[in-house]
């Protein structure tokens, strides 16, 4: 079955038949992760690096923000027998508008605190295509763990 | 014809605004207007009073009941919402069916993008002292207008503007321009003139992705800026993706920093989700 993961969402598939996928991710971050053994995977669609800026969006969207909605996102997968040491971990998007003063370097920072999460957690990222001024689609098929990227004009490609 | 009097040819033909709207709209400039005065003119027109009533109930307009009747609505709602819903009820007919498909939107998406432009552009418009809100919720609304008109000649030289803009690094903008001769934040500027709007939302809507835009009227920086943080969470973006420079210095001005564009974004995603009637319009 198709999941379609909005922005500030997270989904998990757990049926070989079930693919995740994430639309349109600008500046947004979409993290897949999926367990060869235990079969299972999941799509995080975050929007902002930071829950400081706003914890009554935090409590009622823990997905829109990487600090909450990653450490999430992996608490869950592991409640359907998926272990850290398995998982194959990929990342796209955090693209950006070209600007001198870096106002809008939402991308960027986006991209800066996966890494930060992922650097003291030791979790290693298996494929990743971020940056750029492009718009990113992701797909996670749960039953084989291939992962599809499809980029704004471009055609469809294996991550 | 040249490509350019090709489309021009186009934007001469295309319909007008509808003339209920904009006859409500200076209505309600008149503070002895009331509610039966109102309802006497949008009544004539059936596809505007069925969005209205389809509208007006979203939580985003945070009345305080359900409306089922155009007479109710229109004692209910204040007006200067009022003006909101009626714009919005008057354009999506603008958006309908494949509007952006030459842009690789997908349907409902150009209207998607319009609305959530809208909806950002009204919440920034404290920043921009001057601003009257309405003005921004309706320049928000159409600033892509262009795109629906521009649509079937970009899907013509797709893959060109697409080699310009991938290939050879412009901004998707400026490829259209080269190819065709016109883009679409030109043509919706030609647009909302032929449709009697504003000559600050005019420009508004010529300059939304001119690099220095922040720099310019109040109005144009607040558009440009509404539109980018839209596209960065990456809502009706297309083929263009986010190509193409919007130079943040002179947000500064408005006393804007990053840490408010965030907070802006983050709002965004809970009121497109109240504003769903609206979104839904254009189906």
């Amino acid at each position: 079955m198709k999941l379609i993961v909005g922005i500030s969402d997270m989904k998990i598939g757990t049926k070989p038949d079930d693919e995740l996928v994430t639309y349109s991710l600008g500046s947004c971050i979409g993290v897949a992760i999926w367990d060869p053994v235990a079969k299972v995977g999941a799509l995080l669609h975050y929007m902002l690096p930071d829950s400081s800026i706003d914890k009554d969006k935090a409590e009622q969207k823990p997905y829109m923000f990487a600090d909450t909605g990653v450490p999430r996102m992996f608490k869950e997968i592991y409640k359907y027998g998926a272990l850290k040491e398995r998982l194959k971990v990929y990342i796209v998007g955090g693209a950006q508008v070209m600007d001198d003063s870096g106002m809008f370097n939402i991308g960027k920072r986006n991209q800066m605190i996966i890494r930060k999460m992922f650097w003291k957690n030791n979790v290693a990222v298996t494929k990743e295509d971020v940056g750029g001024a492009v718009n990113r689609t992701i797909t996670l098929n749960v039953g084989s763990g291939n992962v599809r990227l499809k980029v704004s004009g471009q055609g469809e490609v294996e991550l | 014809m040249s490509r350019v009097a090709e489309i021009l040819n186009i934007a001469n033909h295309i319909p007008p605004f509808p003339k209920v709207a904009m006859q409500v709209m200076r209505m309600l400039d008149d503070p002895r207007v009331q509610a039966k005065d109102l309802a006497a003119v949008i009544q004539y027109d059936s596809a505007i009073t069925a969005n209205i009533l389809k509208t007006c109930n979203a939580a985003y307009f945070g009345l305080p009941r359900k409306v089922s009747s155009l007479d109710e609505a229109l004692v209910l709602v204040g007006q200067n919402i009022l003006k909101d819903i009626i714009i919005a009820s008057s354009s999506a007919r603008f958006y309908q069916g494949v509007a952006g498909n030459g842009y690789q939107l997908e349907q409902g998406e150009l209207w998607r993008h319009s609305v959530a432009t809208a909806i950002m552009a009204k919440s920034i418009s404290p920043h921009f002292r001057g601003v009257d809100p309405g003005a921004a919720f309706t320049t928000g609304l159409l600033h892509d207008i262009g795109k629906r008109f521009l649509s079937s000649f970009v899907a013509n030289d797709f893959q060109r503007i697409m080699d310009r803009t991938y290939v050879d690094g412009m901004a998707f903008i400026a490829a259209e321009h080269e190819i065709l001769g016109m883009d679409h934040a030109e043509l919706g500027g030609l647009i909302l003139q032929k449709w009697d709007f504003s000559e600050e939302m005019i420009r508004a809507v010529q300059h939304h992705h001119d690099p220095y835009a922040l720099d310019l009227e109040p109005l144009i920086a607040l558009v440009a800026m509404a539109n980018t943080l839209v596209i960065s969470a990456g809502v009706g973006v297309g083929a263009g993706g986010l190509t193409g420079a919007m130079q943040g210095e002179g947000l500064k001005r408005f006393s804007i920093s990053g840490a408010d564009l965030e907070r802006y974004l983050a709002n965004l995603i809970l009121e497109m989700e109240r504003a769903e009637e609206m979104m839904a319009l254009s189906n």
